[in-house]
C-alpha cells in the first residue's frame, strides 16, 4: 500500500513538473515583462505626481505634459503590469488545478509578444497626443480590438483545460479564475464597442466609461487576486479553506453586486436614469460584503491552527494584500455613502487613491506573492536572496500605505474644500498640495522596491537562481547565505 | 461544479445587470426627444434646439488628448448632489447686468454636437461649465476692453503669468504656440505678449480649436420651462 501511495505521489510530482515545464516560458515573459511595465508605469506617476505640486516640472516638454503622462501611467499600470502579471498567475493556477499540462505554449507566446507590442504603441500614441479622452481607455482606437484577440489567444486554452478536467471536481480558486476570464470579454467587448462603434448620448457614453472602469476591477482584477489567494492559502499552510459555502456565498454576492456598480461618477449628472449613479453607489457599497467574506475565510485558512507560520515570502505578500482588500472594502463604504460622502469624493484624488489601492494594495501585493510562489517552481532555482524580497516587501507596503491614505483622506480634505463655496477656489488648490508631494514620495518608494524586483526577477528568469532545494524564506538569510554565493 | 450551471449563473447574475445598466439606458439615451415649447410657459410654441457655437468636435479631440479632463469637469450638480449652485458664477452668473440670476444645472442638452461628454475626473482646477461666461464677465467688468479668446491663449501659453492665478498647477500648454519671424505686417493672431521685434507668438490650429470649444462653455441660453428647476422668483425681489 505504501508502494501504490508512493507511485501516486510520484506520478502527481512528474505530472506537476510536467506541467511547470510546459508553461515555462510564457508565464516567465509575462512576469518579467509585466514587471518592466510596472516599473515604467511608476515612473510615469512619478513624473505626474510631481507635476500636481510643482507644475514647471519639465514643462517646456509636450510628451510629459500632465494630461498625457497621467493617462500613460494608469494605462500602462493596468495593460502593461495588470494584465499580464494576471495572465502568468492565471494561465499557471488554471493548469495546475486542472491537472493539465499547457499544449500551446507557442500561442501564448506569440500572442504574449503582440500584447507587448500593442500596449506599447497605445503607450506612444497617448505620449504623441492621440489618446481618445475616456478615462482607463486612453489609448488610440486600433488598440482595443488587439488587446481582445490577444486576450483570446492566451486565456482560451486554460479554459480547455478546465473543460477537460479529470471530474467534477473544482476548487473555489477556479471559480473566482474562470469568473475573470468570462467577465472580462464580456465587459470588454461591451465598453470598446458601444463607444468606439455605436454613437449615443455624450452622457451616456461617460456613464458607460465610468462602469467599465469599475467592472474591469471589480470584475477582472479582484476576482484574479482573490482566486490567487484562495489557492495560495491553503497551499502555503497545509490546512483547507474551512468554509466552501462562505466562499460560494462571497464569490456570488460579488457576481450579483458588482455588475451593477460604477456610474456613481455621475451623481447629479442629467442622464435620462438619474437614478443609475445612486445604484452604483448603492452596490459600490455593497461590494464590501463579498469583500470582507473573502478576507474573512482566507484569513481563518491562514490561522486554523496555533502553529508556527512559514516565513515564505508568498504568504507575506498575500496578508498584505489581504489587508489592501479589507481596506478597499472599507473605503468602498466610506466613499460612496450618497447622502453624505459621495458628494466630497466625487470629484476629488479620492478616487485615483481608490484605484491605486485596488489595483497595487490588492492586486499587486497578491500577484507579488504568487510571483514569489510560482517561479523557484518553474525555473527550478531558488529566489538568491530574501534581502531582496524583504526590500520589495517593506518599501512597496510603506508606499502604498502613504498613497492610499494620502489620497483616500486628501481627497475628502479636498472635496470638503470644494463644497464649502463661500471659500475663494484657490484654497481646494492649495489643500491638495501636500498630499499631492506625499504621493510622489511614495511612488519613488516603490519604484524603488520595484527595482529590486524587477533584477530578482529577471536573474531567475536567466537561470542565475540559487540551484539549492530548501526555499528561501524570510527569517534565513544567514542560513542561506552560504549556499547563495554558490 | 459543472461548467453549464457556472456560465449560466454568471450570465444571469451578470446580464441582468448589463442589460438594465448599460443596454437600455444606452437605447433610451440614443435619441432624446426633442423638447416641445408652449406658448403659456415658454413663450414660443415649436421645438427647443440648444444653442452652441464653434469648433466642438475639434475642440473637444483637443480638450481629450491633452488630458484636460483629469483636473476639470464640465457640469453643474444639482444640489441634491453638491453645491455647485452656491459656488460663485459656477452655474452661470448670479448677477448677469442683462438677465439677473442666470444660474442652472447643466441638462442633458448641453452636450450637443460631442460624442464623449468630458465630466471629468477630479476638480484640481476650477469647473469649466461656464468658463467662457466667466471671461466674458471678466472682460466687461475691465470695461470691456479685452478679448476673452486672448484671456484662454494667455492661460493656455502660461497659466502662472497672471498675477490672479499666479498658484495655478494647471499645466502650461506652450507646445500648442509656435513661434514665427515677423514678415512685414505682424500677424493680428499673434499673441499680445511673447514677441520680440522680429518674431512673434502664434496659436497652432489646435490652440485655435481648443479656445474656440472654450468659448462655447456657457450655459446663458434660456431653457425651455420643462427643463428649468430654478425656484419661482418671489414676487417683492421682481425687477
Amino acid at each position: 500500500m505504501s508502494s501504490a501511495s508512493s507511485a501516486t505521489a510520484l506520478s502527481d510530482a512528474t505530472l506537476r513538473a510536467g506541467i511547470d515545464r510546459s508553461l515555462r516560458h510564457p508565464v516567465m515573459f509575462f512576469l518579467t515583462s509585466g514587471a518592466a511595465w510596472l516599473a515604467v508605469s511608476i515612473l510615469l506617476a512619478i513624473i505626474a505626481s510631481i507635476k500636481v505640486h510643482c507644475p514647471q516640472f519639465m514643462d517646456d516638454c509636450e510628451y510629459a505634459s500632465y494630461g498625457r503622462v497621467f493617462p500613460a501611467h494608469i494605462n500602462t499600470l493596468i495593460y502593461g503590469w495588470g494584465f499580464q502579471a494576471g495572465f502568468g498567475v492565471l494561465i499557471w493556477l488554471m493548469a495546475r488545478m486542472s491537472h493539465q499540462e499547457c499544449r500551446a505554449a507557442g500561442t501564448i507566446l506569440t500572442a504574449g509578444h503582440v500584447w507587448n507590442l500593442v500596449v506599447l504603441l497605445g503607450t506612444i500614441g497617448i505620449l504623441d497626443g492621440r489618446g481618445t479622452g475616456m478615462p482607463w481607455m486612453e489609448f488610440p482606437a486600433f488598440v482595443w480590438p488587439g488587446l481582445l484577440l490577444c486576450y483570446c489567444a492566451i486565456v482560451v486554452w486554460s479554459f480547455i483545460q478546465f473543460r477537460v478536467r479529470d471530474g467534477e471536481r473544482s476548487y473555489v480558486a477556479q471559480w473566482y479564475l474562470l469568473g475573470a476570464m468570462i467577465w472580462f470579454p464580456w465587459v470588454f467587448i461591451t465598453a470598446n464597442g458601444l463607444l468606439f462603434c455605436a454613437s449615443t448620448h455624450p452622457l451616456m457614453a461617460a456613464a458607460i466609461n465610468a462602469w467599465f472602469k469599475s467592472t474591469l476591477m471589480f470584475l477582472f482584477f479582484i476576482p484574479i487576486a482573490i482566486g490567487t489567494a484562495y489557492y495560495l492559502a491553503p497551499k502555503l499552510t497545509g490546512r483547507p479553506i474551512p468554509s466552501t459555502s462562505l466562499a460560494k456565498l462571497g464569490f456570488w454576492s460579488l457576481a450579483v453586486v458588482a455588475p451593477w456598480a460604477g456610474m456613481q461618477k455621475l451623481a447629479g449628472v442629467p442622464l435620462t436614469g438619474v437614478f443609475l449613479p445612486y445604484l452604483g453607489a448603492a452596490a459600490t457599497v455593497l461590494l464590501a460584503v463579498p469583500l470582507a467574506i473573502a478576507v474573512a475565510n482566507i484569513l481563518r485558512t491562514i490561522y486554523s491552527s496555533e502553529e508556527k507560520l512559514p516565513k515564505s515570502p508568498a504568504l507575506h505578500f498575500t496578508l498584505a494584500g489581504l489587508m489592501g482588500l479589507l481596506l478597499l472594502a472599507v473605503a468602498a463604504i466610506a466613499l460612496n455613502l450618497p447622502g453624505s460622502s459621495l458628494k466630497l469624493t466625487q470629484f476629488s484624488i479620492s478616487g485615483y487613491g481608490f484605484e491605486i489601492l485596488a489595483l497595487y494594495g490588492c492586486f499587486s501585493f497578491m500577484m507579488f506573492g504568487a510571483v514569489y510562489f510560482i517561479v523557484p517552481r518553474i525555473t527550478c532555482r531558488e529566489w538568491v536572496s530574501s534581502r531582496l524580497i524583504n526590500m520589495h516587501f517593506f518599501f512597496s507596503a510603506y508606499g502604498i500605505v502613504a498613497i492610499a491614505f494620502g489620497a483616500l483622506f486628501g481627497g475628502f480634505i479636498q472635496g470638503s474644500a470644494q463644497e464649502a463655496w463661500l471659500q475663494p477656489w484657490e484654497t481646494v488648490t492649495d489643500v491638495v498640495r501636500p498630499y499631492a508631494a506625499v504621493s510622489t514620495f511614495a511612488w519613488c518608494v516603490i519604484l524603488f522596491s520595484n527595482v529590486f524586483f524587477f533584477l530578482h526577477l529577471a536573474m531567475m528568469w536567466l537561470g542565475r537562481g540559487r540551484p539549492c532545494g530548501a526555499p528561501t524564506l524570510l527569517d534565513s538569510a544567514a542560513e542561506h547565505a552560504a549556499p547563495a554565493s554558490h | 461544479m459543472s461548467l453549464r450551471p457556472f456560465i449560466l449563473g454568471l450570465a444571469a447574475s451578470f446580464g441582468l445587470a448589463w442589460l438594465l445598466v448599460v443596454i437600455v439606458p444606452f437605447i433610451m439615451m440614443r435619441n432624446l426627444e426633442p423638447i416641445t415649447l408652449t406658448k403659456e410657459t415658454d413663450g414660443a410654441a415649436g421645438i427647443f434646439y440648444p444653442k452652441r457655437s464653434g469648433r466642438i468636435i475639434n475642440g473637444a479631440k483637443v480638450y481629450a488628448e491633452n488630458g484636460c479632463y483629469l483636473c476639470h469637469t464640465q457640469v453643474a450638480r444639482p444640489t441634491y448632489a453638491g453645491n455647485d449652485m452656491y459656488r460663485a458664477d459656477l452655474a452661470g452668473l448670479a448677477k448677469d447686468p442683462e438677465r439677473g440670476d442666470t444660474r442652472r444645472e447643466t441638462n442633458a442638452y448641453d452636450f450637443e454636437g460631442e460624442t464623449f461628454a468630458q465630466i471629468g475626473l477630479t476638480r484640481m482646477g476650477p469647473d469649466l461649465a461656464n468658463v467662457a461666461r466667466r471671461f466674458e464677465a471678466a472682460v466687461a467688468a475691465k470695461g470691456g476692453g479685452g478679448d476673452p479668446a486672448a484671456m484662454f491663449y494667455a492661460h493656455l501659453y502660461d497659466p502662472r503669468r497672471n498675477p490672479e492665478t499666479r498658484k495655478s498647477t494647471c499645466p502650461s500648454y506652450r507646445f500648442l504656440f509656435t513661434r514665427r519671424e515677423i514678415k512685414g505686417q505682424p500677424s493680428n493672431e499673434a499673441l499680445p505678449f511673447g514677441g520680440d521685434a522680429t518674431t512673434e507668438l502664434l496659436p497652432s490650429p489646435d490652440a485655435k480649436a481648443l479656445v474656440s470649444y472654450l468659448l462655447a462653455m456657457k450655459k446663458d441660453q434660456p431653457v425651455p420651462a420643462a427643463l428649468n428647476f430654478a425656484p419661482p422668483e418671489p414676487k417683492a425681489a421682481a425687477r
